[in-house]
């Protein structure tokens, strides 16, 4: 048992007044080094927890503390671990998932909420929150007119802070760029690794699917409308630098696979990709395992593994070892590498969510885009 | 004009606490010419540095003369950018060995064993990391040398009018002042012009990068940047204008102190230079017969230490 919940128990099942009280005065959940306890206090008849990690049972239950309405669950975490989760509450039959009501931390994503465990040694990136001192760049919506899907997509364009017209600046493609900007702070990253010289002021295209599932999957009418489109477009209209150096595509998740195959679809077009968790279905035998949503997705790293060729010259990936795909992504690295594609691979003890990719945000981008941060002395 | 020496006067960055109005008060009076090529953009954006020198400024407008004259010279512009391709390709050659060097010097300092033989492996290991930096310095004074047997600022017309227009207005100052900002710009316009020999007899203030231009060689630094350590660089010749002296600016937020063998390594790597830490407080005033004043600049040790700077 947790020592401060065997505390608690020390003369026996606690009066509800001194449970009030102990959880008033608690954070939770309760970390004690690698060990972490889950507490829930209510009526049930079992409650479970839910954290979709991978290597952990999806539903662990959670034990009735004796002589209390009091739950609790112990998983063991390794150091600098984030995962995210929820309680399943059953009554009278009735499955109910519901957000940790003791903790109020949480992350956000297109389905909702889920509350957040930060295991012990795990802190949350300064530089992913606002800084007052950061000068901040401005968003700006543009529209596009697609022939490829037959219609207009709306974007938002990323200008970074003093952009100048007659300066020339490097261009990201962002993949579900409204997700990356409401749920991996995207904007306060880009503003803060900018004013810290980290990067350089860029400039950015945040694109959004509205059949993401479909168009991210390896669609060709994607690559066609980010090589024929979307680049032209940009072109046209900002201040870019003209080489494949300076652009860069990047993604998560089918996000992810949408950047690689629209690299790999425009050849020396993109000179620079992130990849995070991506979606890096394949199969060396037979069919894959991951339903027909992938058909494509499979299809297409089958054979991109044959014939990969060079579709960007610099690739940074990254993926949360408590996620299923971290074996699609480990087996990635050594067929891009072969190639003579310079790879950064960085692992997270964090699983399929947009903390663990916005918490890569700086190592990615600022080895992708290096910034003056080396020569300035202010 | 007196026969007094010039004064060099180095400072840190003036954030938060800005210094060089106190710096400059007890200087020659008259008006101040101002270098601000390594703010880039905003270079002559002079207002509040107007307001705490209190004097009257003028910049050289270095970073806009040579944006004006590329956007002019094909040649010349060419011939800039053929001269950064060799400089970057050689920086990344001497970094990729650099980094080997610096591995291996930091494990030959950190064995264990018989003292009289480690020192001296110690010292072939300090001392191939000496030389690889020489040679380093004298193939980027080679690509500058290359570039300027056909644009001299002294020569090549367009670039000799700049530079006498340059030397008119340092010619009417009382002193020059030398900003911060990005190091590589800075040196490469001040260089562009031949503006190094014309301030050697003018009072100068110079903080962070324009105290590491005004150095014999200018090191590149940074320890907590997101890629990690890296091994100090030696990115080219500054202006020679204060013999004997690394400067390294900001050194509280770049430098990881705690890391004696580093701090020691940084230090006899560059010796007989002193690596001076020039943090937001620092000051050092120095003339011809050696240091005049010194508020909070410390030094970096043989001992991994930093020390404060004693007088010479």
């Amino acid at each position: 048992m947790n020592p401060q919940l065997r505390k608690l128990f020390r003369k026996g099942p606690p009066e509800p007044a001194s449970i009030d009280a102990f959880l008033a005065d608690t954070e939770f959940p309760l970390v004690d080094g690698s060990d972490v306890t889950f507490v829930y206090r209510g009526a049930a008849d079992a409650v479970r927890l839910r954290c979709w990690i991978s290597g952990l049972d999806t539903a662990q239950a959670f034990q009735s503390l004796a002589g209390t309405d009091l739950w609790a669950a112990t998983i063991e975490l390794p150091k600098g671990s984030r995962i995210e989760y929820k309680f399943e509450v059953i009554s009278n039959g009735d499955h109910a998932l519901v957000l940790d009501p003791l903790n109020d931390v949480l992350a956000h994503d297109p389905f909702g909420a889920n509350s957040v465990c930060q295991g012990y040694g795990y802190e949350r990136p300064t530089w992913t929150l606002v800084d007052p001192d950061s000068r901040n760049g401005v968003l700006e919506p543009a529209r596009i007119e697609s022939k490829v899907f037959g219609g207009s997509r709306d974007l938002q364009i990323y200008k970074p802070a003093r952009f100048r017209e007659n300066r020339r600046y490097p261009l990201l493609i962002v993949h579900d760029g409204a997700d990356y900007l409401d749920y991996a702070a995207l904007k306060v990253v880009l503003d803060n690794l900018i004013h810290a010289l980290e990067i350089p002021p860029l400039i950015a295209a945040l694109t959004q699917s509205p059949e993401r599932l479909k168009e991210y999957g390896a669609d060709d009418r994607h690559a066609r409308f980010l090589g024929d489109e979307l680049l032209p477009f940009m072109t046209e209209r900002y201040p870019l630098i003209d080489e494949p150096r300076a652009r860069g595509i990047m993604g998560a998740s089918f996000g992810g696979v949408a950047s690689l195959h629209a690299a790999w679809r425009n050849p020396g077009r993109f000179g620079r990709l992130l990849l995070q968790s991506g979606s890096f279905a394949f199969s060396d035998i037979g069919r894959h395992q991951r339903g027909p949503v992938f058909d494509p997705v499979a299809e297409f790293m089958n054979e991109f593994r044959e014939n990969p060729g060079t579709p960007a010259e610099r690739i940074y990936m990254s993926c949360g070892i408590y996620e299923s795909l971290i074996y699609e992504n480990r087996s990635l690295i050594p067929r891009l590498q072969q190639q003579g594609i310079d790879v950064r691979f960085e692992e997270a003890r964090d699983a399929h969510n947009w903390e663990n990719w916005r918490d890569r945000l700086r190592n990615g981008l600022s080895w992708l885009f290096p910034g003056p941060l080396w020569f300035v002395y202010e | 004009m007196t026969n007094r020496h010039p004064l060099r006067i180095l400072l840190g960055p003036q954030s938060p606490t800005p210094t060089v109005g106190a710096a400059t008060a007890n200087l020659l009076p008259g008006p101040f010419a101002v270098i601000s090529a390594g703010w880039q953009e905003t270079e002559g954006d002079l207002d509040e540095l107007s307001e705490a020198v209190g004097r009257p400024l003028e910049d050289l407008r270095l970073y806009r003369r040579t944006e004006d004259l590329t956007g002019r010279d094909a040649g010349l512009a060419d011939a800039i950018r053929e001269r950064q391709d060799r400089l970057i390709e050689q920086q990344r050659l001497y970094r990729l060995r650099l980094k080997q060097l610096g591995i291996a010097a930091r494990h030959t300092l950190g064995a264990e064993g018989d003292a009289e033989i480690l020192a001296a492996e110690q010292r072939h290991a300090i001392a191939q990391l000496r030389a690889l930096d020489r040679h380093h310095l004298r193939r980027s004074e080679a690509a500058w040398q290359t570039f300027f047997e056909r644009f001299a600022p002294e020569t090549y017309a367009p670039l000799a009018r700049h530079a006498e227009e340059i030397t008119t207005i340092i010619e009417r100052s009382a002193g020059v002042i030398v900003t911060g900002g990005n190091v590589a710009v800075l040196i490469n316009r001040m260089r562009l012009f031949g503006v190094g020999p014309r301030l050697a007899d003018r009072d100068l203030v110079a903080w962070s990068a324009g105290a590491m231009a005004l150095a014999r060689r200018i090191v590149l630094f940074h320890d907590r940047s997101p890629d990690g350590r890296r091994e100090a660089e030696v990115f080219g010749a500054g202006c020679g204008l204060i013999p004997g002296y690394v400067c390294l600016p900001n050194a509280k937020h770049r430098l990881r102190a705690g890391d004696r063998m580093r701090i020691g390594l940084m230090s006899r790597r560059f010796a007989p230079d002193h690596c001076i830490a020039l943090d937001n407080a620092a000051e050092l005033h120095l003339d011809a017969t050696g240091i005049r004043k010194k508020e909070a600049v410390r030094r970096l040790g043989g001992n991994g230490r930093l020390t404060r700077l004693e007088v010479a």
